[in-house]
């Protein structure tokens, strides 16, 4: 039976790379996605047969039990709560690493016990048996395993929760740090090397233990103060974790099926997190330690003034024009509006404008967010285009209409080198023929940064609430 | 605010400042809107379109100038017309406020205000209200229209069963609004279009309305146009001769002739000589937009059609918009309209003239009793932003040397991380177990393998590839399946937790990952 495991294993590794292969297109997607359910099921399926396992009726059970409560929360969940629920799963996946380590833990200890008793061993379970066989040198670094599998897991637990409150408006969004600041994070991983050290030399529970609370402490912090526009590179940079949580488990329990997976999506959310920070010209560090790196000098004062328009107005400029482009930010999402936009989209192409969206990659609070949110407004995909396809073609299009986005869109990127945001990629919008952003008031985006586009000669402001802003919008548009 | 449109009383006019698609929008920014009757009907509005939008109809125009607060109309108001106008009403017309000094005074005295509408600044804010582009714009086209009207030849050239015909050379002088909407008329008709324009910088512009810019043989610093709000400036004697000498190099050879050249406040420069004239072909037409200002060429009579004693027409009609009564009435009721706006910042009905902005104060020309000609330089100056200095092109040599060093960046990175990984791999592998090595290429590979496929990934599908990644990241199921039966109850209960824990992250992950998919639909 074992190695029709291992080449259970072997099929399963690969259906999970087709499925995430599969996600380069909107098509091949549909069908990727049953690629990774077959080659879950293959890999459950075969481990539950496969040598070791027992209590399987209960394993079962306790498997349908979370799949209904996983059913619930998939087909509940509104698509702008994305965010939230992958969040919130992420810290799943974490504590489940840190209960799988604190059980190889136990059967370490155990097996340790009856060895140095000289019992009997037969009727240990595969893993204590394999534990058995270990050399001192094997059981070294099966202890580091063990602890790093713990360390990652504890980190995604709290640091995913904290990221599910902010998200969810649970918790203040703002960042935030305990005094102390970025040393408490240090003293944290101070102790966690001490423990390391501690458990290397002992294999005792209690410097598991310690590390798991110092582990815990530094999600928690370290998440807490990094501010919500940040989310996007928090939430990718939390799924890359709960990936190698599972790989360093993998290792430990010598199960390379866990590994590849591991390894899989530990690669795939630091390469989002890559270009999420890309995306904002900031480096990795610079996120995750908090805050923007305040300006590097006077910044260029901007001039005229801030003018606002009624509905009429953006109507008849929307009848004039012939090409239109969407911005769509992580307001559209607060304020609901998804489905004003895809109406509004349909109105005007049903009138034979061109209407197209530009999206950011860092627009909204999960990579991707808003593609799903239009998505699920039945915006066609084929009209939804990432910001290097669409650049170029402001100059020649008509109206820009911004919804809930800012500094997204802000040219003080390109103009002024002392901006914060000085080299962020920015969407052109300032280059249509007219540009309307709809916006609740005249406060400044995340960054704080005072936007010159509001100033423009081009710009008017579509003051309000961007739900009942469009569906105002909507009356006027037959 | 009652707004009032009288009909034109000027011999030939048939425009009208009020359509009934302006009123609805007047309407919109709350107020009346009256014609007097038959205002409209010369360029194809009859009363009764009027009365279905709302739009009051009186009888005679003294009525409606007793009434109106506001009178819009297109031309200069006559004698008649001046003695209508009272105290707090507002004119916005056409004015010629350097010709007509008595009556910018006359109205002055009444407390009138006057807005006239060629003195609207040339600014892009106020683009939508310039009645002079609008009206130029028409002018260009028909000028086009009338010329093929007398033009005895195809504009395009064809060769047919009957014969081989040559197309037509079109010549237009001045690429201002009329000359390049002649350019466009011309070349979309067929005809090889050549254009003049003392601003080389509009060449650009020219050749993408499809001409060809008639080059200068001369050299000299030229003025950038953009200086003199869009006009070109008065020339210098050197530049006139140079330009003359090519004209009658290519006289001969043109068969259609535009002339759009003017000159804020000054007689229209003669650009066209008797003698092109007499070099032309016979046949050949020339229509002369500055007609008005004198003609670019001597021999134009103004509001007349001429024709020479070597068979080449002069046309020198000044009512091309009028010509196109229906067109010009509808952009320029809309030009009227977007003043409108502007002047009822509100939307209430109540007009507020305010002095400080740039485009009511340029063109407001008489106001609280004082005439308020000429305004003074607006504050928003260029209307054309200045030319950026262009990058230096890179030679072929040059961009080669930066792909070569682009090249050998990359390769000495690749070569980097390939030397510290592998080292790293190598002293692992000299203090680790067999049994760690095997796993732990498993790990580096499945890395490698990773990053190759998730480049891949279309940046709209992020989210489902979180939630995807998310669902398989469960795996560590097997962690806990595997242990589950093995010993005591503490194990058997965290097991147990974790199993349930990623069943649910299972389960839900993939679920809401087809869910997303599913949305995703082509148009």
């Amino acid at each position: 039976m074992d190695g029709l495991t291992t080449a259970a294993y072997v099929v399963a590794a690969i259906l999970f790379i087709l499925s995430l292969g599969g996600l380069s297109g909107q098509e091949s997607a549909k069908r990727a996605v049953w690629y990774g359910i077959s080659g879950m099921a293959l890999a459950i399926a075969a481990t539950l047969i496969g040598p070791g396992s027992g209590y399987w009726v209960l394993s079962l059970l306790l498997l349908t039990g979370g799949g209904a409560i996983g059913y619930q929360l998939a087909t509940k969940v509104q698509m702008t709560q994305m965010p939230e629920l992958v969040a919130a799963m992420h810290s799943l996946v974490g504590l489940a690493a840190i209960f799988v380590g604190f059980i190889a833990h136990f059967e370490m200890y155990r097996v340790a016990a009856l060895i140095a008793e000289n019992a009997d061993m037969s009727e240990l379970g595969t893993f204590a048996i394999l534990i058995a066989k270990k050399t001192t040198v094997e059981l070294n670094i099966l202890r580091i395993e063990l602890f790093l599998g713990i360390f990652i897991g504890a980190i995604t637990f709290t640091g995913s929760i904290i990221a599910y409150g902010k998200l969810s408006g649970k918790v203040n969004s703002a960042a935030q740090k305990l005094p102390g600041g970025h040393f408490l994070n240090i003293g944290a991983a101070v102790v966690s090397v001490i423990t390391l050290v501690w458990y290397f030399n002992t294999g005792g529970f209690a410097p598991l233990f310690f590390m798991t609370l110092a582990a815990l402490f530094i999600g928690y912090h370290l998440i807490m103060g990094i501010g919500g526009a940040d989310m996007p590179v928090v939430v990718s940079m939390l799924n890359s974790y709960s990936g190698w949580a599972a790989a360093a488990i993998g290792f430990s329990l010598g199960n390379d099926l866990m590994i590849v997976v591991g390894a899989l999506v530990g690669s795939s959310g630091a390469i989002l997190s890559y270009i999420m920070c890309k995306a904002m010209n900031r480096s990795f560090v610079s996120v995750i330690l908090g805050g923007f790196g305040g300006p590097q000098g006077e910044q260029m004062a901007v001039e005229g003034e801030q003018i606002a328009i009624d509905a009429d107005g953006v109507a008849t400029a929307l009848e004039e024009a012939d090409s239109v482009i969407i911005i769509p930010g992580y307001g559209m999402a607060v304020a609901q509006a998804q489905q004003n936009v895809a109406e509004l989209t349909r109105r005007l192409r049903a009138k034979g404008k061109v209407v197209r969206f530009a999206i950011h990659p860092v627009a909204g609070r999960l990579p991707g967010h808003m593609n799903v949110l239009l998505a699920e407004a039945k915006v066609p995909y084929d009209i939804v285009m990432e910001m290097d396809e669409i650049n170029e073609d402001f100059p020649t299009t008509d109206v820009a209409i911004i919804i809930g986005s800012n500094d997204i869109v802000n040219p003080a990127a390109q103009d002024d080198p002392n901006s914060p945001i000085a080299g962020m990629p920015v969407l052109e919008c300032w280059k249509a023929k007219q540009v309307f952003v709809s916006k609740r008031g005249q406060g400044t985006g995340y960054s704080g940064i005072e936007n010159p586009l509001f100033f423009k000669e081009n710009t008017r402001m579509f003051y309000g609430d961007a739900k009942i802003s469009l569906d105002a919008l909507l009356n006027k548009i037959a | 605010m009652k707004i009032g449109t009288p009909k034109e009383l000027f011999d030939g006019e048939n425009r009208v400042a009020m359509t009934p698609a302006s009123a609805v929008e007047l309407q919109k920014l709350g107020h009346e809107c009256i014609v007097e009757t038959q205002a409209g009907v010369a360029s194809g509005f009859s009363d009764k379109s009027y009365k279905e939008v709302g739009v009051e109809v009186v009888k005679t125009a003294a009525a409606l100038w007793k009434t109106a607060d506001v009178i819009a109309k297109v031309r200069v108001p006559n004698d008649d017309e001046m003695k209508r106008l009272h105290a707090d009403q507002t004119l916005i017309s056409f004015f010629s406020p350097v010709a007509d000094d008595d009556k910018m005074k006359t109205a002055a005295q009444k407390g009138a205000t006057v807005v006239a509408m060629e003195m609207i600044p040339r600014i892009s804010r106020a683009q939508k209200m310039d009645a002079l582009s609008s009206m130029a714009n028409i002018a260009g086209y028909r000028a086009v229209i009338e010329a093929g009207n007398h033009f005895p030849r195809f504009f395009t050239g064809q060769i047919t069963a009957a014969g081989k015909v040559p197309p037509a050379k079109v010549l237009v002088i001045g690429a201002g609004v009329a000359g390049l909407a002649a350019i466009g008329t011309a070349t979309s008709l067929g005809a090889i279009t050549y254009a003049f324009d003392v601003r080389p910088e509009v060449s650009e512009q020219v050749e993408s309305m499809g001409a060809q810019f008639v080059f200068l043989d001369f050299d000299e610093d030229q003025k950038d146009g953009s200086e003199t709000g869009g006009y070109a400036p008065v020339s210098s004697p050197e530049f006139a001769a140079a330009q003359l000498a090519k004209f009658c190099e290519i006289a001969p050879d043109m068969d259609i002739v535009i002339t759009t050249a003017l000159i804020p406040n000054r007689a229209a420069p003669e650009l066209w000589t008797e003698d092109m004239v007499k070099a032309m072909k016979p046949g050949s037409v020339i229509v002369d937009l500055a007609a008005e200002k004198g003609g670019n060429c001597k021999l134009t009579v103004m509001d007349e059609k001429i024709v020479t004693n070597n068979g080449v027409t002069i046309i020198g009609y000044t009512d091309f918009p009028s010509r196109m009564a229906a067109q010009s009435s509808t952009l320029y009721a809309t030009n009227i309209r977007h003043l409108l706006t502007d002047l009822t910042p509100a939307k209430d009905g109540v007009i507020s003239h305010n002095m400080e902005d740039d485009v009511i104060r340029g063109a407001t020309i008489v106001h609280a009793k004082t005439v308020t000609f000429p305004p003074p330089p607006p504050k928003v100056q260029a209307i054309a932003a200045k030319p950026k200095v262009k990058a230096v092109e890179l030679t072929a040599s040059q961009k080669r040397a930066t792909e070569t060093l682009a090249f050998k960046t990359q390769t000495k990175n690749q070569i980097t991380l390939l030397a510290v990984g592998g080292s790293i791999l190598l002293l692992a592998g000299l203090v680790a177990p067999a049994s760690f090595m095997q796993h732990f290429i498993v790990f580096v590979l499945s890395i490698f393998i990773g990053f190759q496929v998730i480049w891949g990934v279309a940046h709209s599908l992020h989210t489902p590839l979180m939630a995807v990644t998310n669902a398989i990241s469960s795996i560590i199921i097997l962690g806990a399946l595997v242990q589950i039966g093995s010993g005591s109850f503490f194990v058997i209960l965290l097991a147990s937790l974790a199993v349930f824990m990623t069943g649910i992250n299972i389960f839900g992950g993939f679920l809401v990952t087809r869910r997303m998919l599913a949305m995703f639909q082509k148009s």
